[in-house]
């Protein structure tokens, strides 16, 4: 890949990946501005439940309040008349107050305390009637020094003010011994003199198990505080009457919104308020109560209010960044997929570069150029090899030695690039043997030898070799567990075959070959199993019967192959070629029939029977209407091929015979010259350099340089005891 | 065949009548012979009747040719036919000769 075309790449990655981050952005922003807008319905819900929650609390702890002070001020208010009418009876004075504690579980005690000299007999007189924790009634005197209970505010304001009055709370040394509040009211006698004051007291640890009794959130504090700020009911739960909310604002942090809140509470006002509270952020719910002048609250800290919420906001805002997180690594991962997917491409098209290589390497291997030979006219031959891949297995090869076609088609196992590997091999291996070796039979052997040799991935090769005399039209073959090809004669059929193993499945294997005779106008086709299975959409093969169809008709070899090509695609339609598929069409034009005459002249090796040449040369030359220098070179040729006879065949002195046979046909002259003397191969002669000047050039040799050029074809054949020499000229 | 020789003083003509096949090549060897001896002048090869050659009659002229460099004569071959001038030509015989 090109540098630039990288950057390109790493751009449009970089792009993607911004694209990607901002989409997970907005996804983001997108989510988290949903759950704020969901979080602020949701704080102000819990907020206004909050202090719903909070006035209800504060509203029955007023009315609990409310009734303990009624019955109290009924009570009281109930007794004024006794009170009154015992002022003649003094004695029974203290039977007011046990009257009035006995009858009022709130009130835990209860005197009616003389106006200092208004009986001159009782100068002071108070006595004291109170619950102590047991229910029985204790009695005591308030008419000490200690407690002097004139300078009490208790005693004083009613008197002052002629009305009830509710003291504020306080430790009653010296009386109830406890905290409590009194209720006290002026009595007048029936002159209308102030003569006493009727007392009731409440238990304030009462009023405290009513305020801390009932809590609307875990963390709340319930405080209940007096007309002058005094604690009667602490955030600590117990009464602290010496300290005023007053005293304890300057400790608190928020102190000026406590500061509020204590002006608030003390001008009677209700209502709620935000403030730090034990270093907390709190919501403060208050309320007056009535006719005390005391005021309630409740401080309740924010996290118990939002806790909750904010607990699942929490958890909302993990899950979130938590999708978020998949998000992101699902992109990233979606994005490291897709960078894999584009160097796997980029493999990919690199390999296809290579396969596209490979297959002009393997292309290149086998013959391709048709007509092979268009200089010869007895042979028409063609082939074509389509792989299902880039590469394929499969394998032609032909080329012509000494007069002899030698070919071979083969179908290496599998498919791809290993399958063209081996076809590579095979197909060179094919070449090495056959240099050497003329019999289709010890091809196949040696090639099975040396295949199955290196064969360690267990491929094999069907394969057919074939090796046709041109000049005879003789076809000796040997079929290694390829399709039988398709001959055709006088009718198309399937070539006979011994059905041996295919190549490269065990060493020293024997292989059984076999001969035909090809006449003039004879063909064999030769084809891979790509052919005869080839499958359609139905997978229906192409068959045999097609293939014998298809064959059918005069043509040449290479429109032969084009018809089949054509043929198959319009049977196989859309589906995809499955398998390698190779044809070989091989059309033998050489060897004449009957239309020319046949000659043969006897020789006896002496050198003057070249005599007898022209003659038998120049009848054949007019039987074909020869050219007189044609028939002057075949004379020349031939002459130079049976002087070497003459003179070499036979030892000296010894008589022998060679036979000349002549075979005219339409466009050749073919001579075969025997003898059954020693072997010799005059074609072995090496050749003469005509270049050389005088001086150099030697006599010998130059017969056989004459028949070289005079003749098309020279062969030797040692074959039967026999020396066979045919010489072929195209006319 | 007949080799018909004509001497004169510098000059030998030799006239090819015939075929020089392998037999006609053998049967004037006694003649050539004597071409031979007469290598150091110019020969003239005539070959206007000569009708066919084969290998052995060029080996006749490339002795003649290789005696006449040797004895400081001139072979000179005259009229030769089409078809011999294609045989010299295969061999490349037109080379070695001057051909008139």
């Amino acid at each position: 890949m090109k540098r630039k075309d990288k950057i390109i790449n790493l751009n449009i990655i970089k792009r993607s990946a911004l694209e990607g981050l901002m989409l997970v952005v907005v996804a983001a922003l997108a989510l988290e501005a949903s759950s704020l807008v969901q979080y602020y319905f949701s704080q102000k819900g819990i907020h206004e439940e909050a202090a719903m929650r909070a006035q209800a609390q504060l509203e029955a702890a007023r009315s609990q309040i409310s009734d303990v002070i009624n019955q109290t001020e009924s009570a009281v208010h109930n007794s004024e008349w006794i009170a009154e009418w015992c002022l003649e009876v003094p004695d029974s004075i203290p039977r007011v107050s046990q009257r009035l504690v006995e009858d009022n579980p709130v009130t835990v005690g209860s005197t009616v305390a003389l106006v200092p000299g208004y009986i001159s007999s009782l100068p002071l007189y108070s006595p004291y009637v109170y619950r102590d924790g047991s229910d029985s009634l204790i009695f005591r005197s308030l008419a000490t020094e200690e407690y002097d209970y004139p300078s009490q505010e208790w005693f004083t304001k009613p008197l002052e003010t002629g009305k009830g009055y509710w003291s504020e709370p306080y430790v009653d040394e010296g009386g109830g011994e406890m905290l409590m509040v009194t209720y006290s009211v002026p009595i007048h006698d029936k002159k209308g003199l102030p003569a006493a004051v009727l007392t009731a007291d409440i238990s304030l640890d009462w009023l405290k198990e009513l305020i801390q009794g009932t809590r609307i959130y875990p963390n709340a504090s319930n405080i209940l505080i007096s007309r002058e700020g005094r604690f009667m009911v602490s955030p600590r739960g117990d009464a602290a009457l010496e300290t005023t909310v007053n005293d304890v604002v300057g400790q608190q942090d928020d102190s000026m919104s406590f500061k509020k809140l204590n002006q608030s509470m003390l001008s009677g006002e209700s209502g709620s308020m935000q403030l730090e509270f034990r270093g907390q952020k709190s919501h403060v719910f208050f309320s007056p109560v009535d006719r005390t002048g005391w005021s309630m609250c409740i401080i309740v800290p924010d996290s118990d209010i939002f806790g909750s919420i904010r607990r699942i906001g929490f958890i909302v805002l993990l899950l979130q960044v938590l999708g978020l997180g998949m998000i992101i690594l699902i992109l990233s991962s979606f994005a490291r997929k897709q960078l894999q997917y584009k160097k796997l491409n980029e493999n990919k098209q690199r390999m296809e570069g290579e396969l596209h290589i490979a297959r002009g390497i393997q292309m290149s291997m086998v013959p391709k150029t048709f007509p092979p030979f268009p200089k010869r006219n007895d042979l028409d031959m063609s082939a074509a090899i389509i792989p299902a891949k880039e590469v394929g297995g499969d394998l032609y090869d032909f080329y012509i030695r000494d007069e002899k076609l030698f070919f071979c088609i083969g179908d290496v196992s599998g498919k791809g690039v290993p399958a063209s590997l081996v076809m590579a091999v095979t197909r060179t291996t094919f070449r090495t043997v056959s240099a050497h070796e003329s019999d289709p039979q010890s091809i196949v052997s040696q090639m099975n030898d040396i295949l199955a040799d290196m064969n360690e991935n267990n491929m094999f090769v069907t394969f057919f070799c074939g090796v046709l005399d041109l000049v005879t039209g003789h076809l000796s073959y040997c079929n290694a567990g390829h399709n039988p090809p398709m001959i055709l004669t006088d009718g198309i059929q399937t070539l006979q075959v011994v059905p041996n193993l295919p190549l490269g499945i065990m060493c020293g294997m024997t292989f059984q070959g076999q001969e035909i005779d090809l006449n003039y106008d004879d063909a064999i086709f030769l084809y891979t199993d790509g052919l005869n299975e080839a499958e359609n959409a139905e997978h229906e093969q192409f068959g045999m019967e097609r293939i014998a169809s298809v064959l059918h008709g005069r043509k040449s070899a290479q429109d032969h192959l084009k018809n089949i090509e054509v043929k198959v695609k319009e049977f196989v339609g859309e589906a995809p070629q499955s398998d390698d598929l190779t044809l070989l069409f091989i059309h033998y034009l050489a060897k004449e029939g009957d239309s020319g005459g046949s000659h043969r002249l006897v020789l006896v090796n002496d050198i003057h029977q070249i005599s007898l040449l022209p003659d038998f040369i120049q009848r054949i030359a007019d039987e074909k209407q020869l050219a007189p220098g044609v028939t002057m070179n075949v004379n020349l040729a031939l002459e130079e091929a049976v002087t070497n006879v003459i003179l070499y065949a036979y030892p000296p002195g010894t008589e022998g015979t060679l036979e000349i046979r002549a075979t005219v046909g339409d466009h050749s002259l073919r001579f075969t010259i025997s003898d059954e003397g020693q072997p010799f191969d005059p074609t072995a002669a090496p050749e003469v350099d005509t270049n050389q000047g005088f001086a150099q050039r030697r006599i010998g040799g130059l017969g056989i340089h004459l028949v070289r050029q005079i003749m098309d074809n020279v062969r030797y054949e040692w074959k039967d005891g026999k020396n066979l020499l045919t010489l072929i000229k195209y006319i | 065949m007949e080799l018909i020789i004509n001497k004169t003083d510098n000059k030998v003509v030799a006239r090819l009548v015939g075929r020089l096949d392998t037999p006609a090549s053998q049967d004037i060897a006694a003649d050539v012979q004597s071409l031979i001896e007469e290598a150091d002048k110019t020969i003239i090869l005539d070959c206007k009747e000569m009708s066919y050659i084969s290998s052995s009659g060029l080996r006749i002229f490339l002795t003649l040719r290789k005696a006449a460099a040797d004895k400081g004569g001139h072979i000179i071959v005259r009229d030769i036919n089409d078809d011999i001038r294609g045989v010299f030509m295969m061999t490349g015989f037109l080379n070695l000769f001057e051909i008139r």
